[in-house]
Parts: C-alpha cells; structure tokens; sequence
C-alpha cells in the first residue's frame, strides 16, 4: 500500500475542501420530489432531473425567509454549497436559497396560499355574513397616514350618523400582516363596532403583499363582527378579498358600501312612514264622502239645528287632512333646508348642537300634529255613528212611529192635543196607519222622561185602524 | 340599541303598511294599525340617528376583556 492513510472523517474533511475549493457555490436547476420538514424545522428533499439526483438540506433559519411553501414537483433553482454529510458519507447540497422557476416567487405563494385556504373552505360562499342591518360604528384597519384613510373618511363624512374607530397599522414591509391580524381581532373583541373595513391604497404586489398573508386571512374570518376588504385599485385581488365577508375593489368603494345600506335603510324608513300616512288621509277623505251622502239623504236637511251644527263641526274636521298636508310640507321644507346648511364636513362647532335641536323641536310639532289628525279621525267615526242613530228612519225602524192629527203634519207629543172622534194618522217604518180616538190616557201614563225630546210621547187607544 | 331590533321594527312597519293600504280593514283596526305605524316609524328613524358622529383611533392594544382607550383622530391633509 502507498501514499498516505487517512482516518474515513479525516477523508472526508478533506473531499469537502476540495469540494468548496473546486465548485464553490453552485446554482443548480431541477425539480423537487420527497420533500420534508423536520421537527427541528429543517427540510430535507431531492433536486432531481432526467439524468440525475441530488441529496438538499434547507436550514430551518433560511426556510423562513422563503414566501411560498416547497411542494414535490415544483421546478425551481437551488443555490447552495456541496459537502459530504460525514455520518452518512453522502453528497448533499446544502441550500441558501431556493428561487421557483417559471413563475414569481410572490405569485406562487399566493396560488400556495389560496389554494390551502379553498381546500379548508375558508373561501366558502356560505361563511360570507352580509352586511349588517345598521352599519354604523365602523372599525377601519388601515395605515392613519395613507391616501386610503382619507379616502374612506371622505366618503363616510357623507352620513351624519356614523362613528368610526381606527386602528392604526404599518400597511407593508415586516410585521404589518401581524399589525393587521391584531388590529381585526381587537376591533371585533371591542364590541365597539359593527363592521370592519380592511383597507389600503394602490400598490405593487410585494406593497400589497401583507394582505396574502395567512395570519391577515385567518384573521379577517374569524373576526367577530363582517369585514369588508378594499385592497389597492380594481385590479388588484388580495388573499384577504377571498376571506372578506363582502369584497370591494378599492378602500373608497368599501366606505360606499356602508353609506349605500346607510342612505338605503333611511329611504325604506322614508317611504314606509309616507306610504302610512297617505293610506291614513285617504281613510279620512273616503269617510268624509259617506258622510256627504248622509246629508243628501231625505230627511237630513230637516233635522234639528243641533245635529246641524254638528255637522257643520265634521264639514270642518274633513278640511283637516288638507291642512295638515299644508302645514307638514312646510316643516318638510324647513327641515331640508336647515339639514342642507348642516351637513358639510368638518362639522362647525355648535352645528350639531343645534341640528339636534331643531330635529328635536320638528319631531315633537310633526308628533303633535300626528296625535291630532288620530284624534281628530277617532272623533270623526263616533259622530257618523251618532248620525245614523239620529235619522228619523232608523228610529221608526226600531218600531217606533210617529203619530200626527189628519189634516196637520205635526208630531202628537201628548194625548190632549186630540179629542175622542178625532181621526189621526201614524207613520211606520214601512207604511201609515189612519186611526179613530176613542179614549185619552192620563198624564201618569207618559212613557219617556224629558230628556226624549225627540221622540213622541203619550198613549192614545185605537179603534177601527185600517191601512192607510 | 340592538341591530335585529332596527331590522325587525322596519319590516314590522313595511307590513303595517301594507295591511293599512287594504281598504277591507275596519276604520277601529286602521286607526290601530296607523298609530302603531307612526310608533314604528319613530323607533326607526330614532336609531338611524342614534349614533353621533366622530372619528377616533385606538391608542394602545387592549387585553382578554379590557376597554379599548381611543383618541379623536384627524384625517391627513392632501
């Protein structure tokens, strides 16, 4: 045997030497297969082409910097140095960097990351919650010094009644997905508000790329109250659009969104409230037809002057409806016109003061003026019952008649006015009676108090009635 | 004021409505239903307007269970 003997580690120090001194730092081009992380967070996996394999370790502290996940089959590039792993005497690559071929880096994690969160079914049509009844306490997940903020405050200046709560984030670079998961989850745990806008400004895929993050993702579906996401410019569609509840194209349209259901929620209100009351004033308008039918009734015109002027009341509580109509057009026209003057942002000082108590005023007059058109309406029924009762007809309907001496239309109120042998004619509901006196009762036999006054009193008996 | 309670009162008051238009209600249950529409109306339109408006940011994360604290924020110019 010649030359020098070497201990196997001694050898192998040395192949490595030569290994560095020859090749250095290597690119290599293939296909990955048999890939594995270990619980230390190393992977381990094989470079393969046609023609050949080769052994790669990927140490946990690199494995992070990388964005997409490594999967069999994936063509990419390994950069890295060649040694001999001395326990098992075989040839590995060991990787600094490994860089997809064909397809960005960036794009290919997002197809990664989508399609995990598909598979999980955090996409799902059926977990989208809608848009709150009222949204009105907005959180607002952003950068406070971006266009985007601006732009959905502006927007949301449009609605009086809505408050927003921002919380503050780095909207790119390290760490911001991690501002932005937190900033989710402390807005939905605060109680504080109803929906939550997700927003930022138009950007490049790597500034846009804190919103295809996993923990922004994971976050956006498990905040408790609905997120809106509006991330960059229309084209632009993020991890985060896919998890949003609702997904608008830009921040500017998300805060459009809020104030549509908003101004949309106030016109059903709107449309309803005018609906009642022009359903209301018919009612009062139709009710006042019948009773002018009633006055053209025969027997109407001669009733006495008390249920005339009780008529004359219901002649006016009819122009009512008109009145009111009149009266509430010009407090619709003032309020317009003060909430007009009002609704400019930023709001002066002592506006919103006043706004309320003009609102306030204008909501008590319009309650008043409601209470008195009901009343008014309630009134109105118990006179026309009172009406009906009052007709002559219906009072002979009830059986009784009126009972007059031949020859003189007067109603006979009390038995002296005729003598026995006096002929008298009594009217019935459906026909006359002519009557011979044959006897007058006593005064004792009066049936009605005084306070009948309308009704004929007294008895007569009769002989001889035949059909008149 | 709850969110489901504005949603109902608005869809109670839609109904209202509709039975009201109907001319074969009685003029008692159509003065029942009119008043019970303005109330309606009221409660509606009360919390569209229950919120005042105001722009805050949080200040500081707050803990399991903890009130967020808030300061008024203003939006940059430009």
């Amino acid at each position: 045997m010649t030359g020098k003997v070497l201990g196997v580690g001694e050898l192998l120090r040395e192949v490595n030497a030569v290994l560095a001194g020859a090749l250095g730092e290597v690119t290599v081009r293939g296909e990955l297969s048999g890939v594995k992380v270990a619980g230390s967070g190393h992977w381990y996996f094989q470079l393969k082409d046609a023609t050949g394999t080769v052994s790669c370790a990927l140490w946990a502290s690199r494995a992070d910097r990388l964005k997409f996940r490594l999967a069999d089959g994936l063509a990419v590039l390994v950069r890295g140095t060649l040694e001999v792993y001395a326990q098992r005497g075989s040839l590995q690559l060991i990787a600094s960097e490994v860089i997809p071929e064909g397809i960005g880096e960036l794009q290919l994690a997002f197809e990664q990351l989508k399609a995990k969160l598909a598979a999980e079914g955090l996409f799902a049509p059926e977990r989208k919650r809608p848009m709150p009844g009222l949204p009105q306490r907005i959180g607002l997940v952003t950068s406070p010094s971006g266009a985007a903020v601006r732009d959905v405050l502006k927007v949301l200046s449009r609605w009086p009644h809505l408050a927003v709560l921002l919380a503050p984030v780095r909207v790119q670079g390290r760490g911001a997905a991690g501002e932005i998961a937190r900033a989710l989850r402390t807005l939905g745990a605060s109680g504080r508000v109803d929906v939550v806008l997700v927003v930022r400004g138009g950007g490049s895929l790597e500034d846009l790329w804190a919103f295809n993050e996993e923990v922004v993702a994971r976050a956006i579906a498990a905040c408790a109250v609905p997120v809106i996401s509006g991330v960059g410019h229309e084209v632009d569609v993020t991890i985060a659009d896919f998890a949003a509840d609702i997904r608008a194209a830009t921040p500017t349209q998300a805060a459009e969104l809020v104030v549509a259901c908003l101004e949309g929620q106030a016109r059903r209100v709107e449309v309803a409230a005018e609906r009642l009351h022009r359903a209301a004033r018919r009612r009062l308008e139709r009710l006042w037809l019948r009773l002018r039918a009633l006055e053209g009734a025969r027997g109407l015109a001669r009733l006495p002057q008390r249920v005339r002027l009780l008529h004359q009341r219901l002649e006016h509580l009819a122009e009512l409806p008109r009145r009111l109509r009149a009266v509430l057009a010009g407090r619709q026209r003032r309020l317009e016109g003060a909430a007009a003057r009002l609704l400019h942002w930023p709001v002066r000082v002592g506006a919103p003061r006043r706004r309320e108590l003009v609102t306030a005023r204008l909501a008590v007059a319009g309650e008043r003026l409601k209470a008195l058109a009901r009343h008014r309406a309630a009134e109105l029924a118990e006179k026309e019952r009172a009406l009906a009762a009052l007709s002559p007809r219906a009072v002979l309907r009830r059986g009784y008649s009126i009972t007059s001496r031949e020859g003189d239309g007067r109603p006979l109120r009390d038995p002296s006015q005729v003598a026995p042998g006096e002929r008298i004619i009594s009217t019935l509901a459906f026909g006359q009676l002519r009557s011979l006196v044959v006897v007058r009762g006593g005064a004792q036999a009066r049936l009605f108090d005084e306070e009948a006054e309308h009704q004929q009193s007294g008895t007569a008996s009769v002989k001889g009635a035949r059909k008149a | 004021m709850s969110k489901e309670t504005f949603e109902e009162a608005l869809a109670q008051l839609e109904d209202v409505v509709a039975r009201l238009e109907d001319d074969t209600v009685g003029l008692e249950d159509a003065l029942k239903l009119f008043e019970k529409g303005v109330r309606l109306a009221r409660r509606c339109r009360t919390q569209l307007a229950a919120v005042e408006r105001r722009v805050e940011q949080l200040l500081a994360e707050a803990g399991e269970g903890e009130e967020v604290e808030t300061a008024p924020f203003a939006p940059p110019e430009g």
